[in-house]
């Protein structure tokens, strides 16, 4: 089958560009009516039309409630779909206006965080306004996050919705931390490429159809699977004025090559998705304002818009890239992706030059990044198969964070390296002999992907542990994620070792937690379990005692995190394993699970994490 | 001394870019020098400007063009 490669661009006419208004009107009192204001927002927002036609591209226009009351901005709509066949959606961002703020007397803007009531209020005055001024209502809504109650009552009101843009890709700390700590976009934990959002819980997948919120997900802006991580977000995504924020250009030739590479990198995800590849440009007219933005004047940001659009029209000429709007892609969607289908991704650093290679998996039961260069360690882990219910908005207990909750988020809660104190989330493994310990996580290596029927393989290549008694072991780590399983199976074999009769321990582990942000939560709820028959079962109620627990044979370990409604365990195989697990204590507040076993030349160590909902 | 306001370009504060902080600065037309209210940085456009060349260190592959092929 030949690849395909989507993309949707979409624009919108925002009468009050979010960062206009606030650094064009430096200096002069508020005034969202002001006369240039609107002119030049709409400016910005027929620019973009027009680039994105000039290279033959179709667009999405999301019609801004404030742009519903601007006639020319509505005639605009109506003859650019009748024109060039772009979609006349309806997005939740741009409410600010004058008619918004009467009502509503408040200056809030993210819909996500309103009060339910306000939320289906708003919602029904935006809908019907675009219907009273198209005659239809919209199939494809938006806004930077989209809670599962604003999705689930949308969709029950206006069924004609079939997709939106619902969260941008790791915003969460790192963005508010980038903005001085005054953006208050918490999303972490959520899928990087196009989902079906469960009735639960956005970020969560739905699994099937009971738990479908009859929605097509996509994010906001394609980003860049290891840059985004580590950094600001909004420095490296599918969206030009974002790269020049990051600085990724040359100043002299207004060059920037990372645009061009992250699309491409984009673009080679097909080989690991059936085919199938996916992205999104969707630049607000702020960042096109004539003032300039940063350091960038306003010719360079118009530049980037037109180079962004050009490389996307040559490739759709080239036969490389389909144009689809929002509806039409979530029908091709959902023509194409089962349920459980997972997006997978083997990204390398494109940015850094550090030769850095992560792995993505995202399916509706977890989220994992395994790090080639800590030796194959997961350095992410989101619960899905949780489905966890989490209300965000004023009014419920998360006003501000929609952020999926983590069970290891080696940037927030240390990972490997810690200061020389406690221990950071992580999953790996150590390889021990007479006393010595060597973590993977210090063996850095690649990785290749293939598929067996339904399961997803990450083959690593082998690394060599050295021990100082001269016994080298070449051991290699193959990943499993078998479709639907909610479960990662890793396998640790030894390949080779300098004295054949040698023999190492491996001790799997996983050190854990649960959170959505850089600080501690309470454990004290937590539950540690070592299952191993009647008598031998341990149970550990978490009280911050280090205390530790090692049963040979274990049936299996076990954690149960009630605040996020959720149970890991860990299942290994052979005869003379020992599964432990470990408390945490004030300092370090972590649980650990794991097994160890004995291993010889040729052996394998097989492991199996296993992730549910725990009510 | 009169307030300070914005420049030309709204230049962020490159010593906070360096660690990740996007920071607006404000210009002193009477210093004609740039500052930050967050942290001690400050300097003429010109020295923004190197600044900014420097933060860009991390980016090694900044300028090269790779291809996606097995």
């Amino acid at each position: 089958m030949k690849d395909q490669f989507i993309v949707n661009i979409i624009h919108r006419p925002e009468m009050v560009p979010e960062y206009a208004e606030k650094v064009t009107g430096h200096g002069k009192e508020e005034d969202l009516g002001r006369k240039a204001l609107l002119k030049e927002s709409l400016d910005i927002f027929k620019t973009q039309q027009a680039l994105a036609h000039k290279y033959g591209l179709k667009t999405t226009i999301q019609m801004t409630y404030a742009s519903l009351f601007n006639a020319e901005a509505v005639e605009l709509a109506k003859q650019h779909h009748a024109e060039f066949g772009d979609e006349i959606g309806l997005s939740l961002l741009g409410l600010p206006c004058e008619q918004f703020r009467q009502k509503y007397k408040t200056k809030d803007f993210c819909i996500w965080m309103f009060s339910m009531e306000d939320k289906k209020a708003i919602v029904h005055d935006v809908f019907e306004k675009f219907h009273e001024a198209f005659g239809f209502y919209p199939e494809s809504t938006g806004s930077y996050y989209m809670d599962a109650d604003l999705i689930n009552y949308i969709k029950a009101e206006y069924p004609a919705v079939k997709c939106a843009v619902a969260t941008c890709w790791e915003e969460g700390p790192k963005a508010y931390h980038t903005c001085n700590n005054s953006w208050y976009t918490f999303m972490d934990g959520g899928p990087w490429a196009p989902w079906i959002p469960s009735k639960a819980n956005t970020h969560a997948p739905a699994a099937n159809e009971n738990e479908d919120s009859g929605i097509v997900a996509i994010p906001h802006l394609s980003r860049d699977l290891l840059a985004c991580y580590d950094g600001n977000g909004s420095n490296f995504g599918t969206h030009p004025q974002n790269v020049l924020r990051g600085m990724i250009y040359d100043t002299k030739t207004w060059e920037y090559p990372y645009l061009y590479n992250l699309i491409d990198q984009y673009r080679s995800l097909a080989r690991y998705n059936d085919g199938c590849a996916y992205n999104m440009m969707f630049v607000g007219p702020g960042w096109m304002n004539k003032m300039g933005r940063w350091e960038q004047p306003y010719e360079l940001l118009y530049k980037s818009y037109e180079d962004g659009c050009a490389y996307y029209g040559k490739l759709k000429k080239a036969g490389k890239l389909i144009d689809m709007t929002m509806s039409e892609f979530a029908d091709w969607y959902r023509a194409k992706k089962s349920y459980t289908t997972p997006e997978c991704a083997l990204w390398r650093d494109i940015l850094y030059g550090s030769d850095k290679q992560l792995f993505w998996y995202c399916d509706p039961y977890l989220r994992a990044c395994v790090n080639m260069d800590q030796g194959g360690a997961i350095v992410d882990l989101r619960p899905y198969a949780a489905k966890l219910e989490w209300p965000v908005g004023i009014g419920t207990p998360h006003v501000q964070d929609a952020s999926y909750p983590f069970l290891i988020q080696e940037k927030y809660r240390a990972g490997y390296f810690t200061h020389y104190a406690g221990e950071g989330t992580v999953r790996s493994a150590k390889i021990c002999r007479n006393g010595e310990e060597v973590d993977l996580c210090l063996c850095r290596t690649k990785a290749r992907f293939h598929r067996e029927g339904t399961d997803r393989i990450l083959t690593l290549d082998p690394v060599d542990v050295v021990f100082s008694d001269g016994v080298t072991v070449k051991l290699q780590t193959v990943f499993t994620f078998a479709e639907g399983s909610s479960s990662i199976r890793i396998d640790r074999r030894i390949l080779s070792m300098s004295d054949p009769d040698a023999e190492v321990t491996v001790k799997e582990y996983m050190v854990a937690c649960y959170g959505t942000t850089e600080y501690t939560e309470d454990m004290s709820s937590l539950t540690l379990h070592i299952e191993a028959g009647e008598t031998d079962s341990v149970t550990i109620p978490y009280e911050y005692k280090c205390r530790e627990a090692a049963v040979p044979g274990a049936e299996e370990v076990s954690c149960t995190i009630p605040p996020i409604k959720t149970r890991v365990s860990m299942l290994a195989n052979g005869r003379n394993k020992i599964g432990f697990v470990r408390e945490g204590y004030a300092f370090s507040p972590m649980f650990t699970l794991g097994y160890e076993r004995n291993l010889k030349d040729k052996e394998v160590f097989t492991t199996w994490l296993n992730l549910e909902r725990a009510d | 001394m009169a307030q300070s306001g914005k420049g030309r370009l709204n230049y962020r504060c490159p010593s906070c870019f360096m660690r990740d902080i996007d920071m607006d600065m404000f210009y002193d037309k009477d210093r004609d020098e740039y500052y930050c209210l967050r942290c001690q940085y400050r300097g003429n456009e010109a020295d923004v400007l190197e600044k900014n060349e420097l933060a860009r260190f991390r980016y090694r592959a900044m300028y090269e063009r790779f291809t996606f092929e097995d």
